[in-house]
């Protein structure tokens, strides 16, 4: 791993693009300014890794029934759960 | 006697469309091109199947469905990457996780599925208010007849 020191307000440019600034140092917090073009995702890791578990649980394979939902009753018009798309309609 | 009779009811329509997830799912970056099926025997569960690859898929449910007063706060930025112009451009899917035997199943409300009605470009967003909801909010169900 590449370590490198850093006071405040000073930066680390990644591949010409991705621009890392330390903001402020509080105590054990470090606020860093992260400026990335759209197409490069940027997230905290712990939850980055949370959200990928989940998906890799959810992936089915093989594809059996689906469950049935028991829905709240009471429910005034539900509104369409048929996630159908605009572009998929005539 | 009992047998495996034609059925007299005609065949469910089954309704696709193509979804392109230009960074795909957070673990599966690789895989951009899904078909969000609608098949009306499995409402309110939607599949997103890798384009493809019909043994790859995810299960999906409007999330509003079950938590009414959910109210995901997607980035500005994740916002402008779809080209949202109003909050009815978006399509919001949430990924189910079926138990074993389908005898439960949970829904990921940290992480959902912003697509953009209009264009048919989604992300998975990890919302800003991510630390009110669970990865696993759980779906009442019943096992799936068979």
């Amino acid at each position: 791993m590449l370590i490198l020191s850093r006071k405040t307000s000073e930066s680390i440019v990644i591949d010409g693009r991705i621009h890392v600034k330390i903001v402020r140092v509080e105590g054990e917090v470090v606020k860093i300014g992260i400026e990335a073009p759209s197409d490069v995702p940027v997230h905290r890791q712990e939850i980055y890794e949370e959200i990928q578990r989940n998906n890799q649980q959810a992936l089915v394979r093989p594809i059996g029934p689906l469950p049935k939902l028991v829905q709240p009753k009471n429910k005034t018009a539900a509104p369409s759960a048929s996630p159908a798309l605009k572009s998929a309609r005539p | 006697m009992k047998c495996n009779c034609i059925e007299t009811e005609p065949p469910a329509v089954v309704a696709a469309s193509n979804v392109r997830l230009p960074m795909g799912l957070l673990g599966f970056e690789q895989m951009k091109d899904y078909l969000l099926i609608a098949n009306p025997e499995e409402e309110p569960f939607g599949r997103l199947q890798v384009k493809g690859d019909a043994s790859l898929c995810f299960v999906v449910i409007n999330p509003f469905l079950i938590a009414p007063d959910y109210h995901p706060d997607i980035p500005q930025a994740d916002v402008d990457f779809l080209g949202l112009k109003n909050p009815e451009d978006a399509l919001l899917l949430n990924i189910v996780t079926v138990q074993k035997q389908g005898q439960a199943a949970t829904m990921n409300l940290k992480g959902p599925i912003v697509i953009n009605r209009n264009t048919g470009i989604g992300k998975q967003v990890v919302i800003a208010n991510a630390s009110e909801y669970s990865v696993q909010h759980p779906l009442l169900v019943s096992e799936a007849a068979g």
